[in-house]
């Protein structure tokens, strides 16, 4: 089993990109532990609050002998997180404490396989969902869809419909050459 | 809400972006996501997992774009 605590004393002693191997690992096991309140809260808000929750607590998380100690309390801080929103919203039912998964999912290694297969995927996208894509990817969560679009000349409505075509283009060619991706990604 | 404009909004929903609480700095709600009713949102929670897995797959270092959102936040507030 993999486990993201390997970073842990470097995390603890303030190393970001320490931080940043644990979060490559970590982040598809506390998206997942959200989902069941996707409805109701905003899990990417939720999510990257988490992160920045975590980075911060890490250096008081405490190895107990299993694998993943950051990762269970990870869990915990944005499984709280959610709750203290549905609180917040007035919107937290009695059944929500049992509904959010206390436990994540054990993460799991990079496949160079299928990152090989996602690349050339990507290189036979046409050029305007290449665009829109790569415009996401560059930004890196830092800029809003509009300012994106305004980038590359294109309306909002448009640049939208460019990543959506992407993101389909990029899941059909990965079927074709036999990727099962929602097994491998999600 | 048409289709297309249901679709805009999950669109915009699933990225990674987030404006910042002026009061505190939190990470808020993106305005999209409050405009989607419960169907809207739990794709937009699918489209998002699909997107960073997508985006970490190819990264030279695994991350998404909500681990670069994360860490540039990080690297920038860093004493």
């Amino acid at each position: 089993m993999l486990d993201l605590d390997e970073h842990l004393a470097a995390i603890a002693a303030g190393d970001p990109d320490a931080f940043g191997l644990w979060v490559a690992g970590a982040e598809p096991s506390l998206r997942a532990g959200l989902r069941s309140l996707a409805a109701r809260v905003d899990g990417e808000a939720i999510l990257q609050e988490a992160l920045l929750r975590i980075w911060q607590v890490a250096p008081r998380c405490v190895p107990d002998g299993r694998p993943n100690a950051l990762l269970r309390l990870g869990a915990r801080v944005a499984r709280n997180l959610a709750l203290d929103e549905l609180r917040r919203l007035r919107t937290l039912a009695t059944d929500d404490v049992d509904q959010v998964l206390a436990e994540p999912a054990a993460p799991r290694a990079p496949d160079p396989l299928l990152r090989r297969a996602i690349e050339e995927c990507r290189g036979g996208l046409p050029k305007q969902p290449a665009a829109a894509l790569t415009a996401r990817l560059e930004a890196a969560g830092g800029d809003p869809d509009e300012r994106l679009a305004e980038r590359l000349n294109m309306k909002l409505n448009t640049f939208l419909q460019n990543v959506s075509r992407a993101r389909k283009l990029v899941a059909e060619c990965l079927e074709r050459h036999g990727v099962d991706w929602k097994w491998e990604l999600l | 809400m048409s289709d297309e404009e249901q679709q805009k909004l999950v669109e915009q929903a699933a990225s990674a972006w987030r404006g910042r609480d002026p009061r505190d700095g939190r990470a808020m709600t993106h305005p999209a996501w409050l405009d989607l009713d419960a169907d809207g949102r739990r794709q937009a929670f699918a489209v998002a997992e699909t997107l960073r897995a997508l985006e970490a797959a190819i990264d030279p270092e695994g991350l998404s774009t909500t681990g670069r959102a994360v860490l540039a936040r990080i690297r920038r507030e860093k004493p």
